[in-house]
């Protein structure tokens, strides 16, 4: 987006440019609106998921659900089944979940036991999920992001004008 | 759409308390890379400020990685590295934990978002 200086003949007036400045200013807050309401959402996911680890652990044990069952830096190298790439639509670029296919990925729940409690999987499902309440709301952040530029852009050109 | 399916997809890391971090690799997203580098970290009340921000610091500069997530309460401790953090990619998304609700008002994006609402600002 080049803004060009105030001689340029295509150069927007102060008037259009207050105009375009207004409309980015609404949009922004809509989008913090949005924001809000996707942690909100992200917040009452983990909240669920944590119950159902919470019942878990207490079905197995303590120490069967917590970070010691969790892979190391000493423990064999495997990829994330789920990951996100970056695609672009209408020329806004979203991130979006996918399914990893590569091979050498694990199933989680096998780090906790062969046989693990329903509540386990129920956690699973939630936080998987969560993941896409997350991919979300990084869009809504990336949005956000993009649109302070252009307000700063805007608010430098429309200085320069005056 | 599908040129780009060859394209391997990017991590999603986290950096959290016991429960966020058990959740989410419970979800998928964790991995140990053939340097044996994991893409998250489990903080406790032990573990050193100085090795959280380390942490952070590495996710930031991996290019395999475009989402980090993070404990709000965590983020607090490091928020000076995390204001400094202006780029779009890897995002840096602040989330909630079961111990500690949202708060918007510490969120890093959205106060940058309300600093431009400035009367200050408004003025000029």
């Amino acid at each position: 987006m080049s803004l060009g200086t105030a001689q340029d003949a295509n150069a927007p007036s102060v008037a259009e440019a207050n105009e375009l400045l207004d409309k980015i200013v609404l949009k922004q807050l809509h989008l913090m609106e949005e924001k809000m309401r996707c942690e909100l959402n992200i917040e009452s996911s983990i909240k669920n998921g944590s119950i159902h680890l919470a019942k878990s652990r207490y079905i197995m044990g303590q120490s069967a659900v917590s970070t010691a069952r969790l892979p190391t830096e000493s423990s064999a190298d495997f990829s994330a089944s789920t990951v996100c790439e970056t695609v672009e639509e209408d020329g806004i670029k979203q991130i979006k979940v996918i399914e990893n296919d590569a091979e050498n990925t694990v199933n989680p729940l096998r780090w906790f036991g062969v046989l693990v409690p329903q509540n386990m999987h129920k956690a699973q499902n939630i936080f998987q999920n969560t993941i896409n309440f997350i991919v979300e709301c990084v869009n809504v952040q990336v949005q956000l992001q993009t649109n302070l530029k252009y307000i700063g852009m805007l608010r430098q050109y429309i200085n320069s004008v005056n | 759409m599908a040129l780009h399916a060859a394209v391997k997809g990017k991590l999603i890391s986290v950096i959290g308390d016991e429960d966020t971090c058990v959740g989410f690799l419970l979800g998928g997203i964790g991995e140990i890379n053939k340097n044996r580098h994991p893409n998250f970290m489990v903080v406790d009340k032990n573990t050193p400020v100085s090795e959280i921000e380390e942490c952070f610091k590495r996710f930031i500069k991996r290019d395999d990685i475009d989402i980090i997530l993070i404990n709000q309460n965590i983020a607090e401790m490091i928020r000076h590295v995390i204001d400094s953090h202006i780029a779009p990619v890897p995002a840096v998304l602040e989330i909630p934990s079961k111990d500690h609700p949202y708060d918007a008002s510490k969120d890093s994006i959205l106060r940058r978002a309300k600093g431009m609402f400035n009367p200050e600002d408004l003025v000029r």
